[in-house]
């Protein structure tokens, strides 16, 4: 068969950390974020994949799950999804189980499970690679056979064996339609799973499906009921009277599933897996000090430590050299702008200065993502996060916040999502208070810039990644209390155990870390392109109009015998500071004043709500047109070293003094700057009501903590 | 108005216009049950009402 089929779908599922993304990847030839540690993936995903033959299906790829009883909203999407409940699609023509090849009797429990929703079935063994090193042989054909020729294929998905065998078998499954065998119950549980769907077809006029009555009959809380539209009380006497014959069967109602399927599983293995023992081997080992006590949290603080100062280290030279491209570009592009003096400033100390300020970053941003991709790939984020679950666990986070809090680091939108696998709605809604606190990778050009601009050069280069894991500390530091008040007294969070599967610590995988490098390069320059760059505009027009003469010939009267270059400085920087943003910085300075801001911070502070990041491009921009021809021949981190106080009682003294500094990046560290964060929060809880207080909140605490740092700095220093 | 003027308000009117483009069109992802940050992507998983 050659035809496209473009109306089929298959559903890839499995437990978490399978590799199910890596296959689905592998399959379609897209680039799905992967991560070894569970819960990366939070929604469904799809691409087109070749069956091998020419025909090509839709591959749709689900967040893991260890069962069909949802209890998080991520688990309900991959029910719905198999079961066609899900808004704007139709059931799946077939299902590809993920299993992972070195624990297969947990594994096959989903997949026993899937055998009552009737669709076709290819169980893809992954990770085999790794079984056969521990020694574990498997059978695949005498497990298909077992099944009743459910294709069964043995792959490495990220090594890229066996990827063909999957897509003849997603093929032939969809031509075979071949099912997982159901699993035989013992008589008197059939009895109850009987008289539940007769009760249900009795109360709603239609049979319902064996997966849905199921869940009626072994989950202790599921919201199949209220989806089939039974009624509450004649549903609750109905299976009452189910459970009681499931005892009688000599089962706990609510363990008897798992029970029985497990000791099919035993019998359908036997044979199937020969060898195998300690599959942690190795791990356990390194584990015994990375996740030690005392030693663990040294480790982590060790590998954070280094890891910044390599950024610095290593981005050194590049930075420098992107600097003086863009100086270079300048000095080419502004003298044939020469006539047009409005638009050479737009273009030199607008387009070029703000967007160039902000992209000299890049090498930092490569370098970190480089480091971050390669601990999280080693296996060493789980470990990192099993570490802070101490924390968490004190302050009343449910467990499974670390994978949000964790994904928050990179960018508060994915660690918002990542929030749909906590299954208490108030441990969720708690986690998503916090996740806004981690510092995102775009407060780190702001840390960066005063870093590069200040620490480094006042205090020696091994402050600089002292000074980033303090930043990256203050918004944990300040989430943990937070968290702490809101699961305690606020939303009194009942607290619950955490367990985390540790994947198994494994060399890096080069195509997977460059490949996130390379997409987090290409979105901060696109950011550069797109938004910072149109931002900039705007900016730069605030800070340019109005344009009056009169203000540069009564300057230029008042100082006849003075220097050509001291003149036009002080006219630039008049023109400036009687601008649109000049006069509503001014305006709204004394609010930021105790925080030790001039106006042009303000201004920086100011429009960086929408998007933090702005504020590096805002600085360049109002200080290169505020410095005129001078700021060309300058690097934006030393003209902000010589700006000084003109006016007050600081006159004559550094704006960026050590307390300043250290106020404006604890500012960022906990201020509420980014607009699509606060839009994602109000999505996810469901109103604006918590993205709301979320904004005034660390708004509020942002300003009094630069106003403490501030003032508490200056009277030490 | 001089050549110079009208260039800067031409760039500067589409960039404005360009920037509450965006916001409106995330604005609508997000009406529609999308992703509610400005990435671009499809990821959408409102459960069946």
């Amino acid at each position: 068969m050659s035809a496209a089929e473009p109306g089929r779908t298959v559903a890839l599922v499995g437990n978490p950390n399978t590799g199910k993304s890596t296959l689905f990847n592998a399959l379609t030839g897209l680039r799905q974020r992967v991560g070894n540690y569970p819960g990366v993936t939070v929604a469904r995903k799809s691409g087109q994949c070749d069956c091998g033959d020419g025909t090509k299906v839709e591959l749709v790829d689900l967040p893991g799950l260890y069962s069909l009883s949802a209890s998080s909203p991520d688990e309900q999407v991959v029910i719905d999804a198999l079961s066609g409940h899900l808004a704007d699609d139709r059931r799946p023509d077939a299902v590809v189980v993920v299993i992972d090849a070195t624990n297969l009797l947990r594994n096959l429990f989903l997949a026993s499970q899937l055998s009552e929703l009737d669709l076709p079935v290819v169980l893809v063994l992954n990770q085999a690679d790794v079984a056969a090193e521990q020694g574990v042989k498997i059978d695949a054909d005498l497990l298909s056979r077992r099944l009743g020729g459910v294709p069964v294929v043995l792959t490495s998905a990220w090594k890229g064996e066996g990827i063909a065998a999957v897509r003849r078998a997603i093929g032939e499954a969809l031509r075979t339609r071949v099912r997982m065998p159901a699993v035989e119950w013992p008589p008197l549980v059939e009895e109850a799973l009987a008289d539940v769907a007769a009760g249900v077809a009795a109360d709603i006029g239609r049979a319902p499906g064996r997966a849905d009555v199921e869940r009626l009959l072994f989950d202790s809380t599921t919201s199949v009921g209220q989806r089939l539209g039974w009624d509450a009380p004649r549903r609750e006497a109905v299976i009452r009277a189910a459970r009681d014959k499931v005892r009688r069967a000599g089962y706990n109602p609510l363990a008897a599933e798992p029970l029985i399927h497990y000791e099919r599983l035993r019998r359908l293995l036997e044979g199937v897996v020969q060898g195998g023992g300690n599959r942690t081997g190795g791990s356990a080992a390194v584990d015994r000090v990375l996740l030690h006590r005392v030693f663990g949290p040294i480790v982590f603080a060790g590998i954070m430590l280094g890891m910044f100062a390599a950024v610095f280290w290593l981005a050194k030279f590049p930075m420098e050299w992107i600097s003086g491209g863009v100086d270079w570009l300048k000095s080419v592009v502004a003298p044939t702008l020469a006539g047009l003096p409005m638009v050479q400033s737009l273009v030199t100390d607008g387009m070029i200065g703000g967007v160039g300020a902000f992209l000299a970053f890049l090498p930092q941003i490569l370098i970190l993502f480089l480091f971050v991709g390669i601990l999280e790939d080693s296996g060493y984020m789980a470990r990192a996060a099993f570490i802070m679950d101490r924390l968490f666990s004190w302050c009343g986070l449910n467990g499974k916040s670390f994978v949000p809090l964790l994904s928050g680091f990179a960018c508060a939108i994915p660690g918002l999502l990542s929030t749909r696998t906590i299954e208490d709605p108030k441990a969720r809604l708690a986690t998503a208070f916090a996740v806004p606190f981690m510092s995102c990778s775009a407060r780190f050009p702001v840390y960066a810039l005063m870093c590069a601009a200040f620490i480094g050069p006042l205090y020696g280069p091994g402050w600089e990644s002292v000074v980033m894991v303090g930043m990256h500390c203050v918004g944990l530091l300040f989430a943990v209390p937070t968290a702490f008040v809101l699961t305690r007294f606020v939303l009194k969070v009942k607290p619950q155990p955490f367990v985390l599967e540790l994947p198994r610590y494994q060399m890096p995988k080069p195509r997977d870390v460059l490949w996130r490098m390379w997409q987090n390069a290409a979105e901060f320059v696109s950011r550069a392109g797109t938004v910072i760059f149109a931002i900039t505009i705007i900016v730069w027009a605030l800070s340019y109009f109005p344009r009056d003469p009169a203000v540069e010939q009564r300057i230029r009267a008042a100082s006849p015998g003075a220097a050509t270059e001291v003149v036009d400085a002080q006219v630039q920087s008049a023109y400036v500071e009687q601008s649109w943003m000049g006069r509503f910085g001014k305006a709204v300075q004394p609010i930021f004043d105790p925080c030790g801001f001039d106006w042009k911070i303000t201004v920086g502070v100011l429009a960086s709500f929408p998007a933090r990041e702005v504020i590096v491009s805002t600085l360049g921009v109002t200080y290169s047109v505020g410095e005129g021809a001078e700021a060309d021949s300058k690097h934006l981190q030393q003209v902000m070293r010589d700006a000084k106080w003109t006016e007050g009682p600081r006159i004559g003294t550094p704006i960026f003094s050590l307390a300043a500094i250290l106020a404006l990046m604890v500012f960022f560290a906990l201020c509420s700057q980014c607009g699509p964060t606060v839009a994602t929060l109000a999505q996810e809880t469901g109103g604006w009501k918590w993205a709301a207080i979320s904004f005034f909140y660390m708004t509020a605490l942002a300003w009094l903590m630069a106003v403490a740092v501030y003032q508490g700095v200056s009277r030490l220093a | 108005m001089n050549f110079d003027a009208v260039l800067i308000g031409a760039i500067v009117g589409v960039a404005a216009g360009w920037l509450l483009r965006r916001w409106l069109a995330a604005a609508r992802r997000r009406k529609e049950g999308g992703c509610a940050g400005d990435c671009g992507c499809a990821a959408k998983i409102q459960p069946k009402k």
